[in-house]
């Protein structure tokens, strides 16, 4: 019966870095390679804060594999990188250059829409000199299953296709991994959801404002006690003329505040810190938001299963380096080890091995090592506990741990700096709120400055957003408040008292007697990926070109 | 010695690197090398594959000793390919007829003699003429026996003719967009070739003469048309018949040539199914589903077209017919192009519906009209309609001057906010009852006589109806940009809404600050007693 379809050596699933990366990989060892990407264009459904990173450590790099990468399909390179630590009106900035240039190549800013259809067009060439290449507008809608076996995809446009090895660089809310079993979608605590707005700013603006030259650029990243207590931080991220402005929380610590995702993004944005450089103007190209895995918790250790290896986000392979946030440069080793797996297993006449391979590789090349880090396993128990992190803070508001703080200002930018220390940092409030609220006001200065801009509402938001909507991807399963009210804050279009978002509140009266209750509406969904964790769905996404358009991204 | 040495280059070098190296000897010391340095697996991988690779060219057959029956097509393609000897070609010809005698192994090696001998001689010769008829005679090939196969060598063709479907007595939008692009696409061909060619609009059907004014409007400079009770429902069997006489056997003065230079029939179900079967009936080709057209010269160079190998020629008039493949992952331009002793005319194409832009009709447009008469053989019913479902036709809002609009607002209690909506629209005279999308995407629970005004049929906005009343009320409706376009052209618009900050305020002619459900009914009341402009006025804070 599978005989019928069309079969290719290698199918990759998604033209994120991860996808590009396997394909352009495949393709160079001469396998035979189909792509295919559900956006009307690569990067039209990809959000990223920016950074991307070539570890000299590591296999691969985006450039390694895509010559010309950083002149054509990048904005500056980032040759700074500063935290501030804020408490009310008072800052103080760590300079975290070291840790920013410690395993680094280079790193680069991007905007994903740029990015990635630069690489899908240099994928497409590649991959059909092997007789394949890249479709756009097709959404993957599973894995196709001969004798419970998986031998290929099925999907929304065009008949199934069989392969010899699926490489599901999916992304975050990976379809494909959660039909093999591999991810699922049910832990808050495994996700972060990122926020973020595009800024427009003339070259020189951004040239004279952040003191760089035309070809330079620097990371600003925040953190302290301008989130209302939601474990997380902030970045700000020069382009060519351009800037990225964003926040990254963990995903369950925003529900259990019910924070407002953009409410967020605006303390931010409007932060007297900020003033220096919107110098009071404010237009916002575009806002957008995506879920972010977790890789302490949420890397599988073993992506495989029979024919399909998972790459990137699909596997969870998202590291939070402290405030660095390394994810696409992880897609692309990952993207690139699959594939070399795929061509080594092939050539030695047994392709099933390819998964095997692959997991190894991702050991002995120290990907896992950083995705998963040992230190992080053993100190979490005990430092993640509440009660810890009570005392911890406790101890750290008593005059003792604020003069501790005072004594070791030098040795707390040292200890940021330290890739050993990041990769322990539990997930508290402690880590996140508390250290830098306290050395913002032990040691901070204060800001003298207004800052007025005005970041749009809401549904100005998602109005200036584009749309070729389609049928409802995400079914409400329980539309009761209890099981699916959290979405109503978290969803990153949709707010309490707000009818214009997706999720929204409602009360319903029969009989005498009132319910809360939550109803859904898909169109203004930028597709993040949030309320598939916090909310009782069935998520899917959107046919092949359906669904929001990021130009950004 | 080796050239290249693996242990001091990256992986990704090393790739392009490897593939230049030719000796084996050389691959095996690197081997060694990359073993006794870094023994990096991709590295040996790399150099393992360039071994099998090189070993594996090395062990090619001799092609003239090698056992045909072992090799698969593909490898006899690729062996004839690098020989250039013709004798050795011819050798291995007859072992094959001799052998498993595959067609499309001997074609394989029959080319390639072709391609020496042509060389050979520089000048080739043209190719002979056989009848199809005598070179398949094994075929019983339906061709062979039509009546018109023959018939359209060398024949005359003009005009574009376009298949006009209809859909309950309505020329469906295709039919028009296709017209407009016809006479557009006639128009540049009559001036590049100085022709006066015609676009000739088809309608069959139950009173289609009805719309063939409409047609001229569109495009057509003349209209054939055919009616008959029978045709109510498209059946493809008569409309085939019928579409195949009017363009082949009519008599019509003006149609002094044997068959249409173009078709173009829009590529619906009806008319995908129509096509094919005229298409085949005129012994010509079809482009299915395509998604533009243009007529422009083509230069070819195959021989089985041009009759000559090796020589180019420049076919005039050719429309170019661009379709998706494989799910649009990339387009092919079809030609239908004749070749020597076969005509392929009409040429063919159906388009997508909504290629082309709707245009607008002139009703100044002049055009023949003229009636096709055939008769009908009761055969051609003999497939009987018993019975057809009409898809839902929908709530259709735009003709309305009066629309009452219903928002999130009702929230409080829905059911009422729709009871007094629907009071509202009743009061006048010609009005209708739209919605935000935010009602219709809500779990408000309606009771079940409103319940069934909560449709999507009803929405208002860019997702929804455009809607241009005289008369707009907006209840209880925020005027989110989405909603707005789909109703801000109205010519009065009044708001009636809670909160004074509303967007809708900025875009409303009368802005009514107060709770729908109270101001709702004093209109309905104002109405009645033909006081609602003074009502409105009265109450309104704009
Ligand atoms: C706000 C924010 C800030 C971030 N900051 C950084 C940063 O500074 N540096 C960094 O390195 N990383 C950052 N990341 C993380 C980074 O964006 C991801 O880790 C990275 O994009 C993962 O790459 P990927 O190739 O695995 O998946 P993606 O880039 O998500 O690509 C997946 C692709 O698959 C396609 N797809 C999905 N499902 C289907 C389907 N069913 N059928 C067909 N196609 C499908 C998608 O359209 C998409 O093109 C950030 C993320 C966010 C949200
Ligand atoms: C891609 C896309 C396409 C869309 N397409 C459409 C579309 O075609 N049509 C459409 O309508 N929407 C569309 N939307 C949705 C649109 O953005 C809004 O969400 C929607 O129009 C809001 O509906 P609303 O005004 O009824 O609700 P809300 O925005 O919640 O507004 C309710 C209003 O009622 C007022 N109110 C509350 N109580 C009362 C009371 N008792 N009396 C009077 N006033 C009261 C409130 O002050 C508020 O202004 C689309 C969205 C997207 C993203
Ligand atoms: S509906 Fe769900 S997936 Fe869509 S934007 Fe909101 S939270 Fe994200």
């Amino acid at each position: 019966m599978t005989d019928d379809y069309e079969h290719f050596e290698a199918v990759v699933v998604g033209a994120g870095p991860g996808g590009a990366a396997a394909a352009a990989t495949l393709a160079e060892a001469g396998v035979e390679t189909l792509v295919l990407e559900r956006g009307v264009d690569a990067g039209s459904k990809n959000v990223s804060g920016g950074l991307i990173y070539a570890e000299e450590s590591a296999p691969y790099t985006i450039d390694s594999i895509f010559d010309g990468f950083r002149e054509e399909a990048a904005e500056r390179p980032i040759s700074e990188y500063y935290i501030h630590n804020l408490a009310g009106e008072k800052v103080k900035t760590f300079d975290l250059s070291d840790i920013h240039h410690h395993d680094t190549e280079w790193c680069d800013a991007v905007l994903r829409r740029q990015m990635d259809s630069w690489l899908a067009e240099r994928v497409h060439e590649k991959c059909r000199d092997t007789g394949g290449g890249l479709l756009t507008e097709v959404r993957v809608n599973g894995l196709l299953r001969e004798e419970g076996e998986i031998v290929g995809v099925t999907c929304d446009e065009i008949d199934p296709i069989t392969a010899d090895v699926i490489i599901a660089a999916d992304g975050v809310n990976s379809e494909l991994a959660r039909d093999a079993g591999l991810m699922d979608w049910e832990e808050p605590d495994e996700w972060f959801q990122g926020v973020k707005a595009v800024v427009d700013m003339d070259p020189g603006a951004v040239n004279d404002r952040f003191g760089v030259e035309s070809d330079d650029g620097v990371a600003h990243l925040f953190s302290g006690d301008l989130f209302q207590g939601v474990r997380g931080g902030g970045f700000l991220y020069t382009n060519e003329d351009s800037l990225s402005i964003g926040t990254v929380f963990h995903l369950d610590s925003l529900t259990e505040e019910e924070a407002e995702p953009h409410e967020l993004l605006d303390s931010l944005l409007t932060h007297p810190l900020l003033d220096q450089w919107l110098d009071g103007e404010y237009h916002e190209r575009e806002y957008s938001a995506k879920l972010v895995p977790d890789s302490k918790k949420a890397a599988n250790p073993s992506p495989h299963q029979g024919r399909l290896l998972l790459v990137g986000d699909a596997a969870g392979q998202m590291q939070a380096q402290g405030p660095i946030i390394k994810g696409m440069n992880h897609a692309v080793t990952a993207g690139g080890l699959a594939a070399e797996a795929f061509a080594e297993a092939k050539s030695r006449g047994n392709p099933d091995s390819a998964g095997d391979l692959y997991e190894k590789k991702l050991v002995d090349e120290g990907v896992m090592a950083k995705l998963r880090p040992q230190r992080y396993r053993m100190t979490r128990t005990l430092s993640e506990s509440d009660l810890v992190t009570k005392v911890a803070g406790g101890v750290l508001d008593s005059a003792v741990g604020r003069a501790g703080v005072k004594l070791f200002d030098g040795a707390i930018e040292r200890a940021f700096n330290s890739p050993f220390l990041l990769g322990m940092i539990p997930d508290t409030r402690t880590s996140y709120v508390t250290v830098p609220r306290v050395v913002g006001e032990v040691l901070g200065e204060r800001i003298d400055a207004e800052n007025t801009i005005e970041p749009p509402e809401l549904d100005d938001r998602i109005g200036d957003l584009t749309y070729d909507v389609g049928d409802p991807h995400i079914e409400l399963v329980d539309n009761s408040f209890a099981a699916s009210g959290a979405a109503v804050a978290a969803c990153p279009v949709s707010a309490k008292d707000f009818g214009g978002g997706c999720y929204r509140e409602e009360t319903v009266k029969t009989n005498g007697s009132e319910e809360k209750v939550v109803s859904l509406d898909t169109q203004p969904c930028v597709e993040c990926g949030t309320c598939a964790v916090v909310a009782d769905t069935e998520w899917e996404h959107p046919a092949g070109g359906k669904g929001v358009e990021f130009k950004d991204g | 010695m080796v050239s290249v040495d693996p242990t001091e280059h990256e992986i990704a070098e090393l790739g392009p690197k490897i593939k230049d190296v030719e000796d084996l000897d050389e691959l095996e010391e690197m081997l060694e090398l990359e073993e006794g340095g870094e023994d990096r697996d991709p590295v040996k991988t790399l150099i393992e594959g360039r071994i099998e690779k090189l070993s594996a060219d090395d062990e090619e057959p001799d092609p003239s000793e090698a056992d045909l029956t072992e090799l698969t097509v593909a490898d006899i393609a690729n062996l004839v390919r690098g020989i250039e000897d013709v004798d050795v070609l011819e050798d291995i010809l007859e072992r094959e007829r001799d052998g498993k005698e595959r067609k499309s192994a001997i074609s394989q090696i029959e080319n390639r003699i072709e391609d020496l001998t042509q060389d050979d001689d520089g000048e080739a010769a043209e190719v002979e003429y056989v009848p199809p008829e005598e070179k398949y005679p094994e075929l019983d090939h339906p061709t062979s026996e039509k009546r018109w196969v023959e018939g359209t060598v060398d024949g005359d063709y003009r005009d574009m003719w376009v298949y006009c479907e209809t859909q309950q007595g309505e020329l469906i939008d295709a039919s028009k967009e296709i017209l407009g692009k016809a006479s557009e696409l006639m128009a540049g061909y009559n001036e590049e070739y100085d022709e006066d060619e015609a676009v000739v609009a088809v309608l069959i059907g139950e009173d289609v003469s009805e719309l063939a004014e409409e047609a001229v409007a569109y495009g057509a400079d003349r209209v054939v048309y055919q009616e008959d009770e029978r045709l109510e429902r498209f059946r493809h069997k008569p409309y085939t018949e019928i579409f195949c006489s009017m363009c082949r056997d009519s008599d019509f003065e003006w149609r002094d040539y044997h068959e249409p230079r173009y078709t173009v029939f829009p590529a619906t179900n009806n008319g995908r199914d129509l096509s094919a079967l005229v298409q085949a009936e005129l012994d010509s080709g079809l482009a299915s589903d395509c998604s533009d057209l243009y007529i422009d010269s083509a230069t070819i160079s195959n021989p089985a077209k041009t009759g000559t190998p090796g020589d180019n020629k420049v076919f005039e008039r050719v429309l170019h017919m661009p379709r998706p493949d494989f799910s649009g992952f990339e387009y092919s331009t079809i030609l239908c192009i004749d070749k020597p002793h076969r005509d392929f005319h009409p040429q063919g194409a159906s388009v997508i519906p909504g290629t082309f832009d709707l245009p607008d009709p002139d009703p100044e447009r002049e055009g023949e009209i003229v009636e096709h008469e055939l008769e009908l053989s009761e055969e051609w019913f003999h497939v009987e309609v018993t019975d057809y479902d009409q898809l839902e036709g929908g709530v259709d809002l735009t003709g309305n001057e009066v629309v009452v609009a219903l928002g999130r607002g009702i929230g409080e209690d829905p059911t009422k906010g729709m009871e007094l909506g629907l009071e509202l629209a009743d009061a006048f005279e010609e009005a209708d009852l739209g919605l935000s999308r935010g009602v219709i995407t809500a779990s408000y629970q309606f009771d079940g006589h409103v319940e069934d005004y909560v449709a999507e049929e009803r929405q208002i906005g860019e997702s929804g109806q455009v809607v241009e009343p005289d008369l707009y009320i907006a209840a209880g409706i925020s005027g989110a940009v989405q909603h707005k376009v789909g109703m801000d052209e109205s010519d009065t618009i009044v708001a009636i809404n809670t909160d004074p900050d509303a967007d809708i305020r900025g875009f409303s002619d009368y802005y009514i600050e107060g709770d729908l459900f109270e101001v709702l009914p004093r209109l309905t009341e104002a109405l009645k007693e033909g006081e609602f402009s003074r009502a409105v006025a009265e109450v309104s804070d704009d």
